[in-house]
């Protein structure tokens, strides 16, 4: 702003004298308060009663943009906002009563249009009989600090916004965490599969072609011995006993192995059980084991590779009759089941191997043996490990069983009955849409 | 009546010289054996057997590959070929009916009479021979 000449009457001093003067203090205190009015920060104005400006300093100038002689003499509603004409009112009549207003935030208009925040102070002024005569106004610009203080609130809802996403990332990161360590072990479980395959394929290869040519020796032996003794046909017997289970073991790992091939289709678990009941029909005859079948009449279809699951029920049924080696009753149950509440292995998630509210396929294999003591049952599906006596079983049947009912998506578990005097195999299939 | 003319292709000698000393035990066989599966054509043609035994790994050449040869010639494409491995379980190929890839297959170890049987079987068949009688016109 330019600096104004001794000669000159400026209006912003002389609006302050004349507002100021109205009890005559002496030159000391006027030019206090006219240095105070000079030098201000804020915009310092005075207003009548009425509402017209009647002084404006300097910052004033700066902070609202109207030179003083622009705006000396103009109404105080100039400077307000449309919306914002209503605190005018309430002013005025508050100042004219006496009351003094402190660091009202308000919003107010600059010459240019531009809205800028204010933080307005106003005290009615008097004269020397106490009557108020006009208000003093103190404007101070807070338009940087509301804008800092709205860009601040705007980076916390931002932030807020941040948090829940990464809230949410973390979620998910987590979510997946649990995915991928499933999806390691399975990958681990199909990378020790794979191994244990080229080496059972090794091994087979190696050991079954010296197996033939021994078991093509037993039988030309025992075919071209004229008079044999009753030693060298047990030793012979023996031999090809020996031979046969050595390749039942060899038989065993290649069928661990290569349990990751499958062929499936849509098939009728029923009917699957029926075959398998067929193959073991000899050995349950031998053993005076009793069927029981309770079958359901309304089981929906799975998708399976019947040869695979056939091999798994054969294996559940030919353990059921071991298990009963004087007798008993072999009850296998079909039947379908809408699984209700989270469990082993059900749950709403997707890594979930089923869900609640999904139709399963539940097959039963129970014998009345004499049941398996805890300790064995944690190792059933170990591979090698076996509850019969020697010579009776390669402690694989499980172990395949597992892996191929694992890879049609379903589980297999087995319990002792309740209240003891048995075993149950149980194996849960998803089945599809007939 | 002659003898049923079988090619043994394998390349493990104690296994072809027990099996062929089994089968001609039994008096209807005539076995010529080969142990290198590269020249398993060559003897094949040379011999014209009525079925060939062909085992499926060798360390030179695969039993498949010998079996495609053996398939392109006009002479021996009608004669059974039967790959006996070491690489499948029994269970599995009983489970296809001895049959994967359209090919007939034995497990090792088989017995002698299980062999027996499936040589009969597949010279029943159509394109095979009847027992004694022979596949192809011999040399």
């Amino acid at each position: 702003m330019d600096a104004i000449g001794a000669d000159q009457k400026d209006p912003r001093v002389a609006a302050s004298s004349q507002t100021l003067n109205g009890s005559g203090p002496d030159a000391e205190v006027r030019s206090r308060l006219d240095a105070v009015w000079e030098l201000a920060n804020d915009a310092l104005f005075a207003i009548s009663l009425d509402g017209t400006i009647v002084a404006w300093n300097r910052s004033a100038e700066r902070i609202y943009g109207y030179p003083a002689q622009a705006i000396i003499g103009k109404p105080l509603s100039l400077l307000v906002p449309e919306d914002r004409r209503h605190e005018l009112e309430t002013t005025i009549t508050s100042i004219a009563r006496g009351a003094t207003i402190e660091h009202f935030e308000t919003i107010r208009l600059r010459s240019d249009g531009v809205p800028i925040d204010v933080s307005l102070s106003i005290a009615p002024t008097r004269d020397e009989k106490g009557r108020v005569t006009c208000a003093l106004a103190v404007a101070r610009d807070i338009t940087a600090i509301k804008q800092a203080l709205r860009q601040a609130e705007l980076s916390s809802v931002k932030l807020s916004e941040r948090e829940a996403m990464l809230q949410r990332a973390l979620l998910a990161l987590r979510k997946s965490l649990e995915e991928t360590k499933s999806a390691q072990l399975q990958v681990v479980q199909a990378a020790k599969l794979e191994s244990i395959g080229r080496l059972a394929a090794g091994v087979a290869h190696e050991v079954k072609n010296p197996l033939a040519v021994i078991l093509f020796a037993i039988d030309y032996l025992a075919e071209t011995v004229q008079t044999p003794d009753v030693n060298m046909v047990a030793a012979l017997n023996d031999a090809r006993d020996a031979v046969l289970r050595a390749d039942s073991v060899i038989r065993g790992l290649l069928e661990f192995s290569t349990a990751t091939e499958l062929t499936v289709a849509k098939e009728d678990v029923n009917s699957v059980l029926e075959k398998a009941l067929l193959l073991v029909r000899h050995a349950l005859t031998k053993s005076h084991i009793f069927v029981v079948e309770e079958f359901a009449s309304d089981l929906p279809p799975a998708m399976l590779d019947p040869t695979k699951i056939e091999q798994v029920f054969v294996n559940l049924m030919i353990n059921a009759v071991d298990a009963m080696p004087s007798g008993g009753t072999l009850i296998i149950r079909s039947r379908r089941e809408q699984l209700k509440e989270p469990g082993p292995d059900v749950g709403y998630r997707r890594s979930d191997r089923f869900r609640v509210g999904q139709t399963v396929i539940v097959i039963e294999i129970e014998d009345t043996g004499t049941g398996i003591d805890e300790a064995a049952r944690a190792r059933l599906f170990d591979p090698f490990f076996t509850t019969k006596p020697p010579g009776r079983g390669t402690g694989l049947g499980l172990a395949v069983c597992k892996s191929i009912v694992a890879l049609h998506g379903g589980t297999i578990r087995i319990a002792n009955r309740e209240g003891g005097g048995g075993t149950r195999a149980t194996v849960i299939f998803q089945s599809v849409r007939p | 009546m002659d003898k049923i003319r079988v090619l043994l292709i394998d390349d493990e000698p104690s296994f072809t010289r027990m099996l062929k000393l089994s089968l001609e035990r039994r008096g209807r066989f005539e076995v010529r054996v080969e142990n290198n599966g590269a020249y398993g054509l060559k003897v094949a043609q040379d011999f014209r057997p009525d079925i060939i035994l062909l085992d499926v790994i060798m360390p030179d050449v695969d039993g498949g590959e010998i079996a495609s040869t053996i398939r392109e010639d006009r002479n021996l494409k009608d004669t059974p070929i039967v790959f006996l491995t070491a690489g499948v379980s029994k269970e599995t190929t009983r489970a296809k009916g001895n049959v994967i890839g359209g090919q007939k297959y034995l497990a090792k170890p088989a017995t002698v009479d299980e062999i027996v049987r499936c040589i009969e079987t597949q010279l029943r068949k159509p394109g095979g021979v009847a027992p004694g009688s022979s596949a192809v016109p011999k040399n």
